[in-house]
């Protein structure tokens, strides 16, 4: 297949589609809005439906009632509209459902600015509606990763029943890059194969989807399923990358997302003046990759870890739970929209050399 | 109103001699192209260009309504600079996702002492302005250039990118006087890819009897082919709208400024 130029918003809507999905609810917000307006038009041409929803938070009830069919469905977003969504979220999450979701992040809190962030790390990894639940969530930092694990969130949520989101900070959604999707598109999905989907029960006992359990001991059954669902994504779904990380590297970045590119670059240039840094980018921010960034930061040859983040400093608490001060770690972030330069990095770096 | 060259580095490029530069005799050049075309790259290159060899006054206008990102003040600093007048939104609404239409644009249609570069959005919003503007335009003041990419969706082939232009055509109420052939994969542009967009201009071009204004392409790869197969002028690009975790590249403009840090 020719290598098309695509926006990241085209792209995440185009690889639904490849994901054989035919089902999308949403509601329009800057900068993820391309997705809804590309799949107004390419939707239609597969058969497929797209529903703009009056809110988020009805964005968030349609996919748990589509869902519950057993068809494939997803939403896109950004931060305010995500959070509109956290009580619906819980609500899947209780019921097992496989459901896609996309932040295309913001500045925030509140209505924030439109320019690339990565401040809804605690929103997403640590939950931000209510009860024992977690999500599976997925960092791309390129647009053919973007492409490559939406594919990959709808295989996650339908082996794992449950609810799956990829965030991107704004540059995700924004910047065009080229991108190849498979040869072979996926079927859409057959209900009938799935022995919990509300399909009409005509010839069959009735099924029911539910969050809602009385009976405290239902309830804690609940939960401990799905705990133990979360312990098995632990032990088989963490995905990670390494760049550059060798023996001489003194200096591990922790970065993901675009955020892990630019760490790249500062790698890169670094590199030509001597100085050995390496990086480490966590694919799936949950499960996190804890024992392969445990094992990196304990090698003799590192010195410090930096954590980089545009946001204030929030994947750093997992970074430090994991290395649970065997090395010093230090942090750069850049928030309100504002992406940090190669070179306020390379400054942050020679800085904390020369202590 | 192309006149003598006034700086040297718009005349010798690396591996292929004498390429023609695009001839503007317009004072009104609006350059049309969905998002992924590079209509700006373009716009800002060709404002740089005359900017560096004509005598009289460039403007670059922003008609690129509601696109906040890849938005470079570092590439509007450059041009201001140049001497090249940018009309673009400043402060907190250079980053607002609003379509805003500086008044400034029509005042620099009604007086162009020079040449105007408008640099419009594809989309419905950016080509309804460039309708609400065309008034204000002579009938044979201006160019209408439609940038074409052939790696983009929409435009990768005949039927495409003639829907594209009808389409523009209907929301602007003003007709196409040429084609730009911009194919590019951005940082993987090679020279497959500006060959192959040029065809399709080519036959975009037989279809509608519109001339190709000129190609355009990076500086860098076109170094390394050979310029004779394009039969029209060629305007060589050099990047300034750059991901963030891009390092500028050397070009003919920013020679002073092409170190690392």
């Amino acid at each position: 297949m020719v290598k098309k130029l695509m926006k990241g918003n085209e792209a995440i809507g185009e690889a639904a589609i490849a994901a054989g999905v035919r089902n999308y609810f949403a509601y329009p917000i800057t900068p993820q809005s391309e997705v809804a307006e590309y799949l107004t038009w390419r939707l239609p041409e597969v058969g497929g439906t797209f529903v703009q929803a009056e809110s988020e938070v009805a964005v968030g009830n349609m996919l748990f009632g589509a869902a519950s069919t057993g068809k494939r469905v997803f939403t896109t977003s950004s931060s305010p509209g995500i959070s509109l969504m956290q009580e619906s979220l819980s609500y899947m999450a209780g019921a097992h459902l496989p459901v896609v979701l996309v932040n295309i992040m913001r500045g925030g809190p509140g209505l924030g600015g439109i320019l690339p962030s990565q401040a809804d790390y605690f929103q997403s990894v640590k939950g931000g509606g209510h009860g024992d639940y977690q999500l599976i969530v997925l960092a791309p930092s390129s647009v053919q990763e973007a492409v490559d694990l939406m594919i990959l969130a709808f295989e996650l949520a339908d082996k794992y029943l449950a609810p799956v989101m990829i965030i991107g900070d704004g540059m995700i959604g924004q910047m065009m890059e080229s991108v190849e999707f498979p040869e072979k598109y996926r079927d859409e999905s057959n209900p009938d194969e799935k022995d919990w989907a509300l399909t009409g029960a005509k010839d069959r006992k009735p099924r029911i989807v539910k969050s809602l359990f009385l009976n405290p001991e239902e309830l804690e059954i609940n939960s401990l399923t799905l705990d133990k669902k979360y312990r098995e994504m632990k032990k088989s779904e963490t995905r990670h990358e390494l760049y550059k990380v060798t023996g001489d590297t003194k200096i591990l970045i922790t970065a993901y997302g675009t955020m892990a590119r630019i760490c790249q670059t500062v790698i890169d240039e670094l590199e030509e003046e001597g100085i050995s840094v390496g990086l480490f980018r966590p694919i799936t921010l949950f499960p996190y990759p804890e024992k392969e960034l445990f094992a990196e930061v304990i090698k003799d040859n590192i010195e410090y870890i930096l954590d980089v983040e545009m946001s204030t400093g929030q994947m750093i608490e997992d970074v430090e739970r994991i290395v649970k001060g065997a090395r010093p770690i230090d942090f750069y972030g850049r928030t309100g929209g504002i992406v940090p330069s190669p070179n306020e990095i390379k400054d942050k770096i020679r800085e904390m050399l020369k202590k | 109103m192309s006149t003598g060259l006034v700086t040297t580095g718009y005349t010798n490029m690396a591996g292929s001699a004498n390429i023609s530069y695009p001839i503007i005799s317009k004072t009104i050049v609006a350059l049309v192209g969905g998002f992924g075309s590079g209509k700006t790259e373009v716009s800002v290159n060709l404002a740089k260009y005359l900017a560096a060899t004509q005598q009289s006054p460039v403007t670059i206008a922003d008609l690129d309504l509601v696109n906040p990102y890849f938005r470079s003040r570092e590439a509007v600093a450059e041009m201001e600079a140049m001497g090249i007048r940018v009309i673009a939104p400043r402060g907190g609404q250079f980053f607002a996702d609003l379509p805003i239409l500086m008044p400034e644009i029509k005042g620099a249609i009604e007086k162009t002492d020079g040449t105007l570069i408008l640099d419009v959005g594809g989309d419905a919003q950016g080509t309804r302005a460039l309708g609400s503007l065309a008034e204000v335009f002579g009938p044979d003041q201006y160019e209408m250039w439609m940038v074409l990419n052939s790696r983009r969706p929409q435009t990768s082939d005949l039927t495409g990118c003639l829907n594209t232009m009808k389409r523009v055509e209907a929301s602007s109420q003003l007709s196409f006087t040429g084609l730009v052939s911009n194919s590019h994969m951005i940082d993987e542009t090679d020279n497959e890819v500006i060959v192959e967009g040029y065809r399709l201009a080519g036959a975009v071009s037989r279809e509608t009897g519109l001339p190709l204004a000129f190609v355009s392409a990076k500086r860098s790869v076109l170094e390394t082919i050979d310029t004779g197969v394009f039969e029209c002028p060629i305007l060589p690009l050099t990047r300034s709208m750059l991901k963030p975790w891009e390092r500028k590249e050397t070009g003919v403009d920013d020679q002073s400024n092409n170190q690392r840090t």
